[in-house]
């Protein structure tokens, strides 16, 4: 049986350092630029979230294996080596205090992608058994049951027939030959089912073929949180083996930031191949719909709403202007948040922070800044279209002691839509 | 020596120098010098009075240029009834004397003006072998530190005597050196050019003569009142070069309506000298004016400076292949190093041991 060591962690960082990397490390000018820009600095004060710090085990790395003054220094007897002590106190860096949120990148002056690298260097993490125990656990329950959160087909297809016996919707399950194929995240399962009968309307409404996968309706991707690409390529060959056997043309990926993530960006690369459909985000294809005129939906209603833009979807993911037109079309009195869009500020619990209880307080401590954020539009409901974000969000205005309803872009713009 | 009791304002009625023709010689040298108008009753005030100093003049490295500069005299200048009525008292190629009456009259002076004479060198003083120039049996740096010795101060005249100039020029066969390289503890005024302006030579002494004080000087021992504006900045061709007008050729349109000569080479940005306002041949003209850039002679150095007819912005050395050499050994290394990083990177990738969740915990 395999274990995790120290030696297989450095094997592991040895093997993320590639040019990019490289070359960040080599460009950094020390500016600490990227502080201002990570909600646990700015909120905490505490130097030691500086995000390019929290990259200190692959930096040595980096500079003692890949650099000619390093090893110099090294043979010499002038570098401070990469310890399991080391590791274990930069757990909480790497984990608790980073959602890879990405902002740190944008900001750079040398235009260093600082997510990119704590992705990698989680691997090193990983593999050398510092990962946090609750995500471990979340990956486990990924594998062997095929959900985080140990949510197994029996609960969808019991959510399924709820739907269907109260709203007299069909949802259909393993259609070979339909046109898309919605995923979902087990938070939506469990806590917010409500997106999966927004689904079936949407569909039924714009008259579309489509079907949910009954062994990869499972979106979330525990491997791309933890750091384990051989993990997250698992679990993605699942969709990509669930997609292929039902032929669907299109992917669609739910309103979880991650899981867009996993498998519009990093899948193929993980994979190795091209995938034979094509994915989107759930808002990319109601804009298309909207465009081509198949969203029939009544009066804009007058309800002041805000609207926060999950990180992986908005920054990382590039879908920004989609949910403002959907917005747009169902209320007159959208308000945007101060930083929103490519600027958005984190709700802290992205990157595998939410599913770390190790994370709890520090994650309530620097939502503060998301809560004033949201607090200052004066808006009476909040849009979101990401699960996790909303679960945060609930969790953290809670904790602050805010009252204020929240609800999916998606759910929002199902509860518009008028039947002729 | 009876000439010095004469004053300077006697000496001049008597060679029939006219009060206006003084005070107009009063007023350029207030000019030059950047002096204020309200100087100029001053200078002719000290002038008038003062007693023409003893100077003794020495010649080492040189070609008499600098002489020539100074004394070429198709109608006599009052730089040269100036120069006149110093108290020359030795001078190579002026002086009627020869042989030991010439030196006799050099130690004579030297004796009745102990500690008040100038001294003016022109030439370079070689160091490689006392040999390489003597005078009367003597080597110029013995001539140099012993009449030096009781001088109230030394004006080295010309590029070779500031500067090394070209004695000087790589590889320096005569191991030349300038005079402040000799004279330490007294005064050194470099009055560099090769030649020198005949009007600063005489401008450095009239100073001298007016205020009794050796004129303020730049960094290179350069009076700023000649040398404190580089020729570029003065130069009437400069509009030419702040609209990017340039002569390419010598003999191409630019050239022919006088547009800028940066581009053949002038050394005016980096030359500073008094050329450009002072001129020559008793203000005739000065070389971009007769179409030649300037070769920047009052400079140290000037002859190693790259080629007269290279722009500036050329570089000197060998930089082409120099940097030829650099890339190659640079992509060299750094392919090494990438062959190296590449190595210690698949071999990681090979010890790669595939995370299973059944080894995410330490054990």
């Amino acid at each position: 049986m395999n274990e995790a060591t120290l030696e297989r962690g450095l094997n592991a960082f040895r093997e993320q350092v590639d040019a990019p990397v490289a070359a960040f490390f080599s460009s950094c000018v020390s500016c600490g630029l990227c502080a201002e820009a990570c909600l646990f600095y700015t909120e905490t004060g505490d130097p030691k979230y500086t995000p390019i710090r929290k990259l200190e085990p692959l930096r040595r790395v980096w500079e003692q294996e890949y650099t000619l003054i390093g090893r110099v220094k090294k043979v010499l007897g002038l570098v401070e080596p990469v310890t399991d002590e080391l590791l274990q106190e930069w757990q909480e860096l790497l984990y608790d205090s980073c959602t890879m949120c990405a902002r740190c990148s944008l900001v750079c002056p040398v235009g260093n992608d600082i997510a990119y690298m704590v992705r990698k260097a989680r691997e090193g993490m990983v593999a050398s058994g510092n990962s946090p125990t609750d995500v471990q656990a979340a990956a486990e329950r990924a594998v062997r049951i095929g959900s985080p959160m140990g949510v197994r087909y029996k609960a969808l297809a019991a959510q399924i027939q709820h739907i269907e016996a109260d709203t007299g919707l069909v949802i259909p399950v393993d259609q070979v030959g339909a046109d898309y194929m919605p995923l979902l995240s087990s938070m939506e399962v469990i806590n917010f089912p409500e997106y999966i009968e927004s689904l079936a309307r949407i569909f039924q409404h714009a008259g579309l073929s489509w079907t949910l996968c009954s062994d990869a309706f499972e979106a979330t991707n525990t491997g791309i949180q933890i750091g384990s690409s051989d993990i997250a390529r698992e679990l993605v060959q699942r969709i990509v083996d669930g997609a292929e056997r039902l032929q669907v043309k299109y992917v669609i990926a739910p309103e979880c930031g991650h899981a867009y993530t996993s498998i519009r960006w990093d899948g193929p690369d993980l994979i190795g191949r091209r995938f034979p459909f094509k994915v989107l985000h759930i808002l990319e294809l109601l804009d298309e719909l909207r465009v081509s005129g198949r969203l029939k939906t009544e009066k804009p209603s007058a309800e002041r709403i805000t609207f926060h833009d999950p990180c992986s979807i908005g920054r990382k993911g590039g879908v920004i202007d989609s949910p403002r037109r959907l917005l747009g079309l169902v209320s007159s009195n959208f308000v945007e948040m101060k930083d929103h869009g490519t600027w958005n500020w984190c709700c802290g619990g992205g990157g595998g922070v939410s599913a770390n209880t190790d994370a709890e307080a520090l994650r309530t401590r620097v939502f503060r800044r998301k809560k004033d954020q949201i607090e200052e539009t004066g808006a009476s409901k909040l849009i979101t279209a990401c699960a996790n974000c909303r679960l945060v969000i609930e969790e953290g205005l809670e904790a602050y002691n805010v009252e204020l309803p929240m609800e999916g872009l998606t759910e929002l713009v199902a509860h518009h839509l008028v039947e002729d | 020596m009876d000439t010095n009791t004469k004053t300077l304002g006697e000496a001049l009625r008597r060679n029939g120098v006219t009060r206006r023709g003084f005070l107009k010689f009063c007023t350029a040298t207030a000019s030059m010098m950047a002096l204020p108008p309200s100087m100029v009753p001053a200078i002719a005030a000290a002038l008038e009075q003062a007693r023409r100093p003893s100077v003794i003049w020495l010649s080492f490295q040189e070609c008499t240029g600098c002489t020539e500069s100074l004394s070429r005299s198709h109608a006599p200048s009052l730089e040269n009834l100036i120069f006149d009525h110093i108290s020359l008292d030795y001078h190579h190629t002026l002086q009627v004397a020869s042989g030991e009456a010439a030196e006799a009259a050099r130690e004579a002076a030297m004796h009745a003006n102990e500690g008040a004479y100038l001294v003016v060198v022109d030439g370079s003083i070689p160091l490689g072998n006392p040999g390489y120039s003597t005078i009367a049996g003597f080597s110029n740096l013995q001539t140099l530190e012993e009449t030096v010795a009781g001088a109230v101060a030394v004006i080295a005249v010309g590029t070779c005597a500031s500067f090394g100039g070209l004695p000087k020029a790589y590889p320096n066969p005569t191991g030349a050196v300038s005079v402040s390289d000799i004279v330490t503890d007294k005064p050194v005024i470099n009055v560099p050019g090769c030649p020198p302006i005949p009007m600063v030579i005489t401008g450095v002494l009239a100073h001298y003569l007016t205020f009794g004080t050796l004129p303020e000087l730049d960094h290179y021992g350069r009076p700023k009142a000649f040398y404190g504006t580089s020729i570029h900045d003065r130069c009437y061709r400069r509009p030419f070069y702040d609209k990017g007008r340039f002569a390419h050729t010598f003999d191409d349109e630019g050239a022919r309506k006088g547009w800028c000569l940066y581009k053949l080479g002038c050394k005016g940005p980096m030359t500073y000298n008094a050329c450009a306002t002072a001129k020559w041949n008793q203000g005739t003209s000065w070389p971009v004016e007769s179409g030649h850039g300037c070769i920047g002679c009052a400079e140290p150095d000037f002859w190693d400076a790259g080629g007269f007819y290279n722009a500036l912005s050329v570089p000197t050395g060998e930089i082409s292949r120099n940097a030829s050499y650099a890339i190659a050994a640079g992509v060299g290394v750094g392919a090494i190093a990438a062959g190296i990083n590449q190595r210690t990177r698949n071999k990681a990738v090979r010890q790669h041991a595939e995370v299973t969740i059944e080894d995410l915990e330490k054990r």
